[in-house]
């Protein structure tokens, strides 16, 4: 009898102990950029679990962005949520429409609430706070830039060492970059904007660049048909049809960098998340630049945020946020950056010696920073992947040239009002 | 009923050849951008280089051998299951009398009309219940019961004469003894043909595993082959389809090896 009340004192104890000391946190992650970056995010948890003994964290491959979100929502809703999930920063409005985040606010002190919330670049946040809360903290974030080809540039007799400060100039450039052979075919393009798959991305740094923005910050209203998208629209399918410096139709967006590469596209239009592809790939120096704008500078963000979601404890959350925290510090975000080519979103990040280090080796890394003074937020709405795929194919019928720009952006407005009004 | 002509010969026989040129075309591709250099992948020069690199890099960008393992106890295991499970039932809708017979039939017929996505969440609160979330066993649980196979055996066994089965029963077979020497084997056909289409299903099935699964000791195939959907970089081609070969190998060389068992069990179980 004795023995039976120390021992179930002891289990009692000993789950206590547990319970206070050790926290187990799930941590769902997609990787769009290939598959050594996954191994980087396990060395980074295992590096933080070796420093705090009392947290575990199983840190889950969950293949793309799409997958990871369709993973997450069917947890939640089966009643077994992961802490922590890193999905699209462009998912904020769907994850709070299905009530299944929570803000980062209640787990940051007031100190942090300035120095580390505030302490990201603002492009970034634009995406990640709405209501005045903050939804999503940027890890694994992108913006697209300008690759040149630089032999190409000497070829045609251009200077090497510029690329097109603007949209006018990318035009006269690719005119003389564009190299036909003999029987009159194009053996190489001026200029390839890629088109497939999710278009409204670099559609987003196009109407920037002539002043105008796609939605607004409450993710219930967009502006697909202004003057500024029409004239836009209107310019991106004159590249084709008239001035002849892209290839015709929908443009792969995988492809790309092949293209460059090969030599049959001598500028293009593609994330920085490709710019380690391009270093260890091109056959050729290379350049990288701003988007050129029609107007003025402009480019979207993208990429991943991480999320908190509900369904677990308060300490279990606040151990997550502690671990995220730490993940976005200086050395690991670094870490993360150099591995992966995604844009440091801090800029305490860039004045460290490894970033200093790796730039003075590779200022091709910094053009995507500096842009970021113009960035703008990827277009995100409440029902995001319905609002985007309506303008998506008004993007591609356009293109193509089944209907003139203003059409097709007419209609994609209608359309996404007519989903939007509910919300508003 | 009009005798073949030469034109008629020509034009089945061409047609039959583009058609398997149309199908072949994919393959062909796989196995050129696998097995050349990325420099080859969009341009086809006879004395282009051959290599193996790419196989090697898309072997150590995920364990694979570990996702092989993964996959082949997951087939296997779902189709034992639906072997015993659905011959059983099979049997009993065919050949046996009870109450509800009607009703419990149409009930699994509906288990056609169903798309399993619509199931994932229920399926994942199932698997919670049961504590079954990363397993093997919980990816294969819930197509154990499969409304297809119980739906073709069961009209495989009506077609078999009734007089066997008396004769059966007259010399003294009881009813397992039964169904085991006179409807197994006269059933084979059909259960090869459904074994065929049961495996590739759940060898290629992407969604549900990847949901319910979290660990590299359950993951199969598919979940690794994922790692290469690269969106935010360039589409490597050329280790995408080196993994591809790599994955799909082993059911491709099956097919080749059993064609013709295949195709004679298709064309008696009249599915295709």
């Amino acid at each position: 009898m004795k023995l039976l009340n120390v021992f179930l004192a002891t289990s009692a104890l000993t789950m206590f102990a547990t319970a206070a000391n050790a926290v187990d946190l799930e941590f769902y992650f997609p990787v769009a950029v290939g598959g050594a970056a996954a191994g980087t995010i396990q060395s980074l948890t295992e590096d933080y679990m070796a420093a705090n003994p009392g947290v575990k964290i199983d840190a889950i491959y969950t293949g793309s962005y799409a997958d990871t979100t369709t993973k997450a929502i069917t947890a939640v809703r089966g009643g077994n949520a992961p802490q922590l999930i890193i999905s699209l920063s462009t998912d904020m409005y769907t994850f709070i429409d299905e009530d299944m985040i929570v803000a980062w606010d209640n787990y940051v002190t007031a100190d942090e609430q300035k120095n580390w919330i505030g302490g990201f670049y603002p492009a970034f946040m634009a995406n990640s706070q709405t209501e005045g809360k903050t939804w999503g903290i940027p890890f694994q974030r992108s913006t697209p830039v300008l690759y040149w080809n630089k032999e190409a540039f000497a070829a045609a007799g251009l200077d090497p060492e510029k690329g097109p400060a603007n949209w006018a100039e990318m035009v006269e450039m690719g005119k003389k970059l564009t190299v036909k052979d003999a029987s009159g075919n194009v053996t190489q393009w001026g200029v390839h904007i890629p088109s497939s798959g999710f278009p409204s991305w670099l559609w987003t740094g196009i109407v920037a660049g002539n002043g105008g923005l796609l939605a607004d910050d409450t993710g219930k209203n967009v502006t697909f048909n202004s003057d500024a998208a029409v004239g836009a629209l209107e310019s991106l399918v004159k590249l084709s049809a008239t001035d002849g410096v892209m290839a015709p139709g929908i443009l792969d967006w995988g492809g790309t960098p092949k293209a460059f590469f090969e030599g049959q596209a001598a500028m293009i239009w593609t994330t920085t998340g490709n710019l380690t592809n391009v270093r260890t790939n091109a056959p050729f120096d290379f350049g990288v630049g701003f988007l050129p704008g029609l107007t003025q500078n402009g480019a979207p963000t993208g990429g991943g945020n991480f999320y908190l979601l509900k369904g677990s404890t308060d300490e279990e959350l606040q151990a997550a946020a502690d671990f995220v925290k730490w993940a976005t510090a200086p050395e690991q975000a670094a870490k993360w950056t150099i591995a992966t080519g995604y844009v440091a979103p801090r800029p305490d990040v860039w004045e460290t010696e490894t970033m200093k280090d790796y730039v003075k080796g590779f200022p091709q890394a910094l053009v995507a920073r500096d842009q970021l003074d113009y960035a703008v937020a990827e277009l995100s709405t409440f029902e995001g992947p319905k609002v985007t795929q309506l303008l998506n194919s008004a993007l591609e019928s356009a293109i193509t040239g089944q209907k003139p720009a203003k059409e097709a952006l007419d209609g994609a407005q209608a359309e996404a009002d007519a989903i939007l009004s509910a919300y508003r | 009923m009009i005798g073949e002509t030469t034109f008629d010969r020509i034009l089945i026989r061409g047609g039959g050849a583009l058609l398997a040129l149309i199908w072949i075309a994919p393959l062909a591709y796989a196995v050129w951008a696998a097995f050349h250099p990325p420099a080859f992948e969009a341009r086809f020069e006879l004395m282009a280089p051959l290599t193996l690199d790419n196989f090697a890099s898309a072997w150590s960008q995920a364990p694979f051998a570990r996702y092989f393992l993964n996959t082949i106890v997951l087939v296997t295991m779902i189709l034992s299951a639906q072997l015993v499970l659905c011959t059983l039932a099979a049997f009993a809708f065919a050949r046996l009398e009870f109450p509800g017979k009607t009703f419990l039939f149409t009930l699994i017929l509906m288990q056609l009309l169903v798309m399993p996505d619509i199931l994932l969440v229920e399926n994942y609160k199932t698997m919670r219940a049961l504590g079954l979330v990363d397993t093997i066993i919980a990816i294969g649980l819930p197509y154990f019961a499969s409304g297809f196979a119980i739906f073709l055996l069961r009209q495989t066994f009506m077609t078999i004469p009734k007089e066997l089965d008396e004769a059966a029963r007259v010399e003294g077979c009881s009813l397992l003894g039964l169904l085991w020497r006179v409807y197994v084997p006269l059933g084979k056909p059909a259960m090869l043909a459904f074994g065929l289409v049961s495996v590739s299903h759940h060898w290629n099935n992407f969604l549900w595993p990847l949901i319910i699964t979290n660990s590299v000791e359950t993951r199969p195939l598919t979940v690794g082959l994922s790692i290469f959907a690269t969106t935010d970089s360039g589409t490597e081609w050329a280790v995408i389809n080196a993994a591809t070969l790599m994955t799909s190998a082993p059911l491709l060389l099956g097919f080749l090896l059993f064609q013709r068992q295949f195709v004679q069990s298709f064309m008696r179980a009249g599915i295709k």
